[in-house]
């Protein structure tokens, strides 16, 4: 595919010229940054690590509304996203993209989800390579990196006074099509300063794990009391779920004002203890420790037995965010050290 | 400050009593500026704890976190006690839990702290950027310094310290069975200034401010769960029959869901400055909780979390209240 440049300082130029899209990218809104519609190319921001809130919620929002409905009526109004829109994702990490590409297995196991999928057809993913990795990123060891370039159209890299993008598929190319004469054509320099630019940002990831075994063992580990020097401290928030980019978890609720009525669905969090609890008042997971033991497990068993992938791409959002040290790597490292055979019935 | 080897052998002992269940104190972190929070069952894991100022977290919100399953036919209920460290700001939420009686005094060994401040997160990474190393640090009444990896730099107490602790009233403990160390000197008195500068504020200025906070809201509670107030077997928040805030997160439900925690919190409040610490999208939630705090402190002379023997504000009447604020 091709090989584009531009000034950074022509960002908000590039930006504006998208405007066959509706374009997403990364505001600064206080001190937080976060992907949301862009109504002025201005305020879009390429000065930062990575987003809090990830932007799964481009794919899954954080409440979306299925169909809409009046109390009494027997008619639906679907509400599914036009799979023929088109919108451009811009400046997407490679972790939250990678990420895209794990959690769309779920939504097309049993039922293609057609609110996920048209979402993710009618999208356009511009990503941004990092030449910073912070302190608690460990993709590669999660088959990413910096640069790497899975679930995206289009990868773009800071290369100082310009970026330097390059297109990976015919939707990449089609956005660089739409967008008139403002790019410029790169060649082998800027290919090569991107390399090493990738390079170097693979050098600076101190973070890592070794995942071989894992999926296997984790289930025999149900119960074991090394889960609690971990859960003893949980404070069952949902931080680490929501701001994970492959948690994929949700509630449907039902919602009236009057008659008008919608059946919609928001994030759940399998750290609340209403998540598992039963109609009948019991709940499986009763403690902290069965659900921090679920999380983990999920992610690195059961998610990898059923879809062969790891349900982490490793953004170490979890392990920045979490109030109380709870680190996702310290919990793998510590589970390869706990035998089975001290497991307990929980 | 606090002599840690002294700390830890003080922790070994009260664990090693029959009647001590488990202790709760802080370990190091595994990277930067990060203390966690550690809940220890026996004297051996007691070479872990750790006392200096990366030890933010509330030790009292892990009192009435711990969930119980239901005891076997047979047998008994472990009512063994709870050991917990505190700093003083830490020690106002075990006042006011023992004032709703959330708890008996009994059930708790109270090891108390005196305490010269602690680090704000936050604020350490505007100074030191993205810190992978693990870091400790010391804090006298006039500086912190910090240790990365062994070069120590040494930072003005206003540019890394919390806010709650530049205006602390109460850096000793307020309740304890034991001391670990000499009280602290008290050096500030708190005016409430940040609140007389939101109060300045128009009714216009104002929403538009908290629109935009409650627009970031995930609805994650974790300012919920840290909080140790918000000890409610069944929040009304998460409540399902009937369901008293809906869960779509959109601004009338976030605003609904944070007036009603603010509200929840007045005359309770302690202060301690965790909701807003733990909040991933950084909202300023301590800004009402300090709004309703110096409107009880002025209109009914009431500050929560002082005097173990007090009413809890909600089950008191004093006919000496102001009362100027009815007509």
């Amino acid at each position: 595919m091709g090989d584009y440049k531009f000034a950074k300082t022509k960002l908000a130029e590039v930006i504006g010229a998208m405007s066959d899209y509706q374009v997403v990218a990364p505001v600064e809104s206080g001190e937080v940054v976060r992907f949301a519609v862009v109504d002025d190319p201005a305020k879009v921001t390429l000065e930062f690590s990575n987003t809090n809130v990830p932007p799964k919620e481009l794919m899954f929002p954080e409440t979306e509304t299925l169909f809409r409905f009046r109390l009494g009526g027997t008619d639906l109004e679907p509400e599914v996203p036009d799979a023929a829109a088109r919108r451009a994702v811009f400046g997407i990490r490679p972790c939250d993209a990678m990420a895209y590409t794990i959690v769309e297995k779920l939504y097309n196991w049993d039922f293609p989800d057609p609110y996920f999928n048209n979402r993710r057809e009618a999208t356009t993913l511009v990503g941004y390579a990092c030449a910073e990795p912070c302190a608690n990123c460990f993709c590669p060891s999660l088959g990413g990196g910096p640069g790497s370039e899975k679930g995206l159209d289009s990868i773009a890299f800071d290369l100082g006074d310009t970026m330097y993008l390059k297109t990976l598929t015919d939707k990449g190319e089609e956005l660089v099509k739409a967008l008139g004469g403002v790019l410029e054509s790169a060649g082998e320099a800027e290919a090569r300063a991107a390399a090493k630019q990738v390079e170097e940002a693979e050098g600076k990831i101190r973070r890592s794990i070794d995942t071989e075994g894992i999926a296997e063992h984790l289930p025999e580990l149900y119960g074991h009391p090394f889960w609690e020097q971990f859960s003893d401290r949980c404070l069952s928030c949902g931080i680490c779920t929501f701001l994970c980019p492959t948690c994929h978890c949700f509630d449907i609720q039902d919602e009236s004002e009057g008659l008008d009525a919608r059946r919609a669905r928001m994030w759940d969090t399998c750290m609340f203890s209403e998540y598992s609890l039963h109609a009948s008042g019991h709940n499986p997971r009763p403690t902290r420790k069965e659900r921090t033991c679920n999380r983990v497990s999920h992610k690195y068993s059961f998610f990898p037995t059923n879809f062969d992938a790891i349900a982490c791409v490793g953004c170490g959002r979890c392990i920045n965010y979490c109030p109380v040290n709870i680190d996702l790597l310290d919990i793998l490292e510590k589970s390869k050290q706990a035998d089975a055979k001290e497991a307990q019935d929980a | 400050m606090v002599d840690e080897s002294k700390l830890r052998e003080k922790a070994a002992e009260v664990l090693a009593r029959e009647d001590v269940r488990r202790l709760i104190g802080w370990k190091r972190g595994t990277y930067g500026f990060e203390a966690a929070p550690c809940v220890i069952k026996d004297a051996s894991e007691a070479e872990a704890l750790i006392f200096d100022p990366t030890c933010v977290q509330n030790p009292a919100s892990f009192i009435t976190l711990e969930e119980k399953k239901p005891v076997p036919r047979g047998q008994e209920a472990d009512t063994r006690k709870i050991a917990v460290m505190v700093k003083g700001c830490d020690s106002r939420a075990i006042v006011q839990q023992l004032v709703e009686k959330a708890y008996d005094r009994d059930h708790v060994i109270v090891l108390g702290i005196p305490c010269l401040g602690v680090i704000d997160r936050r604020k350490a990474a505007a100074l030191f950027g993205d810190v992978a190393s693990q870091v400790s640090a010391k804090v006298d009444a006039e500086k912190v310094a910090v240790d990365v990896g062994g070069d120590v730099k040494t930072v003005d107490r206003k540019d890394i310290l919390m806010d709650k602790c530049l205006r602390c009233r109460y850096p000793n403990p307020l309740v304890y069975d034991e001391l670990l160390a000499d009280e602290v000197e008290k050096w500030a008195g708190d005016e409430f200034a940040d609140v007389g500068e939101f109060e300045g504020q128009s009714p216009e200025e104002k929403w538009a401010f908290w629109e935009e906070q409650f627009s970031k809201c995930i609805r994650c509670y974790s300012c919920r769960n840290v909080c140790p107030m918000c000890y409610c077997v069944e929040c009304v928040v998460t409540k399902l029959q009937p369901q008293w805030t809906r869960r779509a997160t959109d601004i009338s439900e976030n605003t609904v869901y944070h007036i009603q925690r603010a509200w929840h919190l007045a005359g309770r409040c302690i202060e301690c400055m965790e909701c807003q610490r733990v909040c991933p999208v950084d909202i300023p939630i301590m800004t009402l909780n300090r709004k309703l705090t110096r409107d009880v402190k002025e209109m009914f002379e009431y500050e929560p979390g002082v005097d173990v023997e007090a009413q809890p504000l909600l089950a008191s009447y004093n006919p000496q209240d102001p009362e100027d604020f009815i007509m």
